[in-house]
């Protein structure tokens, strides 16, 4: 049944495992220890800080990378779960080192601030275009709301991706 | 978070027996409470068994019912062309949870076993908590309740079932089907859960190693009017403060048959089948729907910070009915 | 000079970066050999440890260390600063001051290991009685802190004669500032130097704190922070964990990293501290007020000051002869509070702007109208004509743009199904703050300009407006500068906050450009080659990349030229500013002002609020940049949306715990919640500060609440004087 465990109790092992992971195109092998989340393993392992922890609860969106094309929190993820599954994470979304239009339109529009959620906003920005859930401004308010941003650029967002759909970019494939 | 050991599992049976041999082993699919809990500290399982490239994901009709795998997914469920035609309250529940990115994550299965969000038992750091340290009290009851369950629930544990999904679900009828060691079995989704009131820390009848390998959904009859209503602070990416479930067959004026569930009100997610009993042969309007909406909540159980709900229940049912069934206020 | 530059709605200079994930924040920082902690909170509010057990923290995986107050070293309190005390030094006794106090650190080769063997530190305690509640007679409670309460004429005698009066209780809730971006401290010492990647607002006061409380030259601490990734006022501090994390990484001779969890940061970095207002207005029958009586109760830590004059503002909001105001903190067993974006006009505003909606139903008068009736264009405390201020121009435009006349003062009358919809409305200001900063103006060789200052852009935009106030003073183009920021070596500055950064740092930037011009004309005039051979340097200005005769553009020369005549890589300048005094110039310095106007949507049987529409018309004197400014507006305006509709950081009565520390449990606003939002400038460039701008950080935040406030009145019928405004309130 469902271990319940307190404060003091006795010391731990710990455990590895070998993972594979495919992020943005490029394959590298990990040996991790299996506590660590894909977030993590992105941040600390891979050295892609690009995707953030805002809160490591799955409650923020900061962390929001897309695994084999759908966005995903990366927080409540293990990395192990990712082996042979394909990773993007805002590094992986510019093309032949040109921005993604969806970047362009938050530099454009001001869709951000102090841009920490930035990322997981973008990644879910070209996920809902991806969706086809931005025919409306309230549909793409509704299918954004998995992102918090605290500085409270979401009028911008909205605008930045109602300019990327009605410009015929919506469905650029990273 | 404790360390663990890491399994993948290829095939049903392999997952069973795996967890089935160890009493510290638990299934990892969307992860969305089971890591999240092991973080916080509350879960500290062994080992995991990660379940999630078990042949288990997809929906199939067969007759009047959709069979949808455990594995699937919230988004792949809400996708659905039958649930969109013929349920289309599961849709709406379904869209009403969690965000895209956690729907995404979480499957259906998951879903149904989801754990309570209340603060107290997701803090370890909390002495008192009947469904983590059983006879230990209850921490909500003596602090700030509101996220919290009026039926179902007493003094022991006001812990709520925070599934939107689910709401729907016992409302409909749905079958889990479950693997065990020794073999299958099928169970009535509203048979499954055990109220908190009376055993806080044993939630349902699944047996450690059990795995729910799929839910069995009765299609609603053609013509018949149904929706999801869900009431929050937020617009969105919230929890329900209340919730209704409700489909109704009306003919002639007269309603035939009624189905209702009830979310953010109870310690399970709740079949309100005295409310539909008071709806059947009945009228549509507003009279009726306040009477079965009495009746539905007439059991609640609660504190100052969530008396509230009681009469927020009843509102919501109401407004739910009245919609549903083009009644005008 | 062209002016064209500033004031331009240009694109963020940070902004690539920014959608690239590439713009570093202090969590993304990583230094070979690191090791990373873990905090150990009490789980008391009160009381005292008796015995820590850390034996098996110790023996778990990878753990090198774990600190408690048995083993840190003493260290004495940081220094005062220009907000107050630092914080008490972190596990110098036993004693406990509120729940979550950091009794522990746990340092580990990996995260996971440190956060996992967190867990194994067992604390035994001897439990003493919290004080939790802000009006506990028995909390300990500062009168008058800040020396900000007022007295003018007889308020006792014009409340007890007035006309009309209005006498009201208004609480406003525990508020947590709740930045995205996890605070993280890096710190690395090398002998006697550190280095340290912080999450703050204010570089230079982190280097002076850490030099002080760890006795090292300042010359030789470094504090870094490139980009903040929000705070809101929880950054204004050096706070305990910055000061554990740098005494980690001396003991153990290793860089520490410390990253704060989302729990963490409801209890170890401050938030906006809860209120008790009572507010009593009173005016004679044509709307003139009498009277203005308003005090505050609110609460504040065991032992660590706020700055918090939530009262204060009601002073020098309307044209009134008879006001008190008074401020009294209670100390309680809860975490310390610090400012949040609008700290005390946040609070204070939703009470005064409540309650002259309350008076205006009292009157039967059009609340827009009681305010411009009340308007005044001098200080009422000193009597000073205010440098700038287009309130009156905020009410007009903002009510034409709303549509305020089409408002039915009937309440409930406005209808849309089962929506009943609410229009209302509040003034506000956020009062002037200015302190002295510094700036450096480098021109190189290659014609490019950098300009310095150890300042922070917290997301309001520092790095592009500093960019173009850089580039219209040296006269060249904005591709050809850079400012540069989030570095205590480079000149030193002030914090961003207090909406006082703009102005002081804009007037330093263009003091160190000034000089850095004439500079360049002097090396000119002196220069026999020169077209600008003897031209007396203040004759001279910069346009184009060239310093020439003003209103002679041919008669000059490029910097390139005079750099490289003169064998000279680069020519460098220090500027700085320091506020006049406000009696030399013969003022009162303004804050911002403006008006907000809402329509609120309020179901009338589920009791759920919708905010279908704002308009913020602000007078933030110059506005440097369109774009940015209105974002500043917006993201305010929705902070205003969470603290009336959503947010309050609760506490449990028996155990002093933060019982919804997360951000499942503490609800912000999500996109769904937010329609567009409508902002306005109107005014004029500030007359007191020589950039002419006012600080526009908070000023989108207050009054917010205050209007939702009374369009939920105006839309039920129910006047809720308690924030947030929720559901169980509307039944």
């Amino acid at each position: 049944m469902r271990a319940d465990i307190s404060r003091g109790t006795t010391v731990p092992e710990v455990f590895e495992t070998v993972t594979e992971l495919t992020v943005n195109g490029r394959p590298s092998v990990l040996s991790l220890d299996t506590r660590v989340t894909l977030l993590d393993a992105l941040r600390d392992h891979l050295g892609l800080v690009g995707t953030k922890k805002g809160c490591d609860q799955g409650a923020c969106g900061a962390c929001t990378v897309h695994v084999n094309g759908k966005r995903v929190l990366s927080c409540l993820t293990l990395a192990a779960q990712c082996e042979g599954r394909a990773v993007t994470t805002i590094e992986g979304v510019a093309r032949a080192g040109a921005p993604h239009p969806v970047q362009e339109a938050f530099v454009a529009r001001d869709g951000f601030q102090c841009g920490f959620c930035t990322p997981g906003q973008i990644m879910s920005a070209i996920a809902l275009i991806d969706e086809e859930r931005a025919g409306t401004d309230d549909e793409i308010r509704e299918f954004m709301s998995g992102n918090l941003c605290r500085c409270g650029a979401y009028p911008n967002m909205v605008a930045a991706i109602r300019e990327v759909v009605s410009e015929g970019n919506g469905n650029a494939v990273i | 978070m404790r360390s663990f050991e890491y399994v993948r599992a290829t095939e049903v049976s392999d997952a069973v027996r795996l967890v089935s041999a160890r009493p510290d082993a638990a299934y990892l699919a969307g992860g969305t409470t089971q890591l999240d809990l092991m973080k916080d500290g509350v879960l500290g399982p062994g080992m995991l068994v990660d379940i999630t490239r078990l042949p288990l994901a997809g929906t199939e009709r067969r007759g009047e019912a959709l069979h949808v795998g455990a594995l699937t997914t919230m988004e792949e469920l809400a996708a659905d062309p039958t649930v969109a035609e013929r349920l289309p309250l599961v849709r709406e529940a379904l869209l009403k949870g969690a965000s895209t990115q956690l729907r995404n994550m979480a499957t259906i299965g998951g879903n149904l076993l989801q754990r309570t969000r209340c603060r107290y038992f997701r803090d370890p750091d909390v002495p008192k908590c009947n469904k983590r340290l059983p006879g230990s009290g209850c921490a909500a009851v003596e602090g700030v309740p509101r996220m919290h369950a009026v039926l179902g629930a007493n003094e022991r544990c006001i812990a709520l079932h925070a599934s939107d999904l689910a709401v729907p679900l016992v409302a409909l009828d749905a079958v889990v089907h479950i693997q065990g060691p020794t073999g299958e079995r099928r169970i009535l989704l509203r048979d499954f859960y055990l109220l908190a009131s009376e055993s806080p820390d044993v939630e349902n009848h699944l047996v450690h190693g059990e795995l729910i390998t799929g839910v069995e959904i009765p299609l609603l009859p053609a013509g018949a009017l149904s929706g999801y209503l869900k009431v929050r602070d937020r617009m969105s990416y919230e929890f329900a403060l209340t919730s209704a479930a409700v489909a109704l067959v009306i003919s002639d004026g007269i309603i035939h048959e009624a189905r209702i569930g009830l979310g953010g009100v109870g310690s399970r997610p709740w079949r309100a089948l005295d409310a539909e009993r008071e709806l059947v042969g009945s009228p549509p309007g507003t009279e009726a729907f306040r009477r079965a909406a009495r009746v539905a909540v007439q059991d609640a159980w609660t504190l100052p910070g969530t008396a509230f709900k009681v009469e927020l229940a009843q509102r919501c049912l109401v407004r739910e009915l009245r919609t549903v069934s083009g009644v005008a206020a | 000079m062209s002016g064209t530059v500033v004031g331009a709605g240009i694109n963020r200079v940070d902004g690539p970066r920014k959608v690239a994930g590439a713009a570093p924040y202090p969590s993304d920082f990583n230094v070979h050999h690191q090791v990373h902690a873990a905090l150990v909170g009490s789980t008391v509010a009160a009381g005292r440890v008796v015995r820590i057990d850390t034996a098996a923290a110790e023996a778990a995986p990878g753990v090198i260390r774990v600190l408690t107050h048995l083993n840190m070293p003493r260290l004495e309190r940081g220094p005062m600063t220009a907000l107050g005390a630092s914080p008490p030094p972190p596990m110098q006794d036993d004693l406990i001051r509120h729940y979550g106090q950091h009794l522990a650190l746990v340092v580990a080769e990996s995260p996971e290991q440190a956060a996992a063997a967190a867990r194994l530190v067992a604390v035994e305690y001897e439990r003493t009685e919290p004080l939790l509640d802000v009006l506990d007679p028995k909390a300990p409670q500062v009168i008058d802190p800040w020396g900000t309460d007022s007295d003018r004429g007889d308020t006792e005698a014009a409340l007890a004669s007035a006309e009309v009066k209005v006498t009201q209780t208004y609480t406003t809730p525990d508020n947590t500032n709740s930045p995205l971006g996890l605070f993280a401290t890096l710190a690395i010492w090398d002998r006697d130097r550190l280095t340290v990647h912080d999450t703050t607002q204010w570089p230079s006061m982190v280097k002076e704190t850490l030099a002080a409380v760890f006795e090292v030259p300042e010359s030789s601490v470094r504090v870094l922070v490139p980009y903040v990734g929000g705070a809101f006022g929880a950054g204004l501090r050096a706070w305990q964990h910055v000061i554990l994390t740098v005494a980690a990484a001396r003991l153990i001779g290793r860089p520490v990293k410390l990253v704060l969890t989302r729990p963490q940061m409801f209890s170890c970095v401050g938030h906006r501290p809860d209120t008790v207002q009572q507010v009593s207005l009173a005016a004679n029958r044509s709307g003139e007020l009498t009277a203005i009586d308003h005090r505050t109760v609110s609460s504040l830590a065991m032992e660590d000051d706020d700055y918090e004059a939530v009262s204060a503002g009601s002073a020098f909001a309307y044209r009134c002869r008879n006001v008190v105001t008074r401020d009294v903190q209670a100390r309680l067993n809860r975490p310390a509070p610090c400012s949040m974006r609008a700290p005390a006009e946040g609070q204070g505003n939703f009470a005064l702007e409540s309650a002259m909606d309350e008076l205006a139903y009292a009157l039967a008068m059009d609340p827009l109208q009681l305010r411009l009736r009340n308007d005044t264009d001098v200080d009422p405390r000193s009597g000073l004509p205010w440098s700038s201020k287009a309130l009156r121009e905020c009410y007009q435009v903002g009510a034409e743009r709303f549509g305020w006349s089409s408002r039915d003062p009937e309440p409930g009358s406005m209808r849309d199904g089962d929506w009943l919809i609410g229009y209302g409305m509040a003034g506000c200001s956020y009062p002037w703050y200015s302190v002295p900063c510094s700036a450096r103006a480098t021109v190189s060789r290659d014609g490019s300009a950098l300009v310095l200052s150890a300042v922070t852009d917290i997301g309001t935009g520092t790095y592009t407006v500093m960019t173009q106030v850089s580039a219209e003073h040296l006269g060249l183009p904005l591709g050809l500068v850079r400012f540069d920021l989030g570095d205590s070596d480079m000149p030193a500055a002030p914090q961003a906050g207090g909406s006082g950064l703009t102005g002081s740092l804009g007037n330093a930037v263009v003091d160190a450009c000034g000089r850095l011009v004439r500079r360049f004309a002097e090396l000119a005039a002196e220069d026999g080659e020169s077209p600008l051979h003897g031209v007396p340097p203040e004759a001279v200005t910069a346009g184009g990349g060239r310093v020439h005769v003003k209103g002679e553009s041919s008669r000059g020369e490029s910097y390139i030229d005079i750099l490289s005549r003169n064998g000279l890589p680069e020519l460098s300048a220090d500027g700085s500013s320091t506020p006049a005094s406000p009696e030399d110039l013969g003022m009162a310095p303004s804050g911002a002002f403006g008006a907000k106007f809402v329509e609120v949507r309020v179901d009338r049987d589920l009791g759920l609020v919708r905010i279908a529409r704002v308009v913020s018309a602000i007078d933030g004197g110059r506005i440097l940049n369109e774009k940015t400014g209105r974002s500043q507006i917006i993201g305010a305006t929705i902070g205003g949306i969470g603290q009336a509709l959503f947010e309050d950081t609760v506490t449990d009565p028996g155990t002093g715990r933060i019982a919804n520390g997360t951000f499942g449990d503490y609800l912000i606003p999500v996109n769904a919640d937010i329609p567009d939002l409508d902002v306005v400038f109107v005014g004029e460039p500030d007359r007191f500060s020589p950039i002419g701008t006012k600080g526009i950080g908070e000023i989108g935040l207050v009054g917010i609440a205050a209007a939702v406030a009374n369009a939920v009145r105006h839309a039920t019928g129910r006047r809720v004087r308690s924030l947030p405004i929720t559901i169980d309130d509307l039944l």
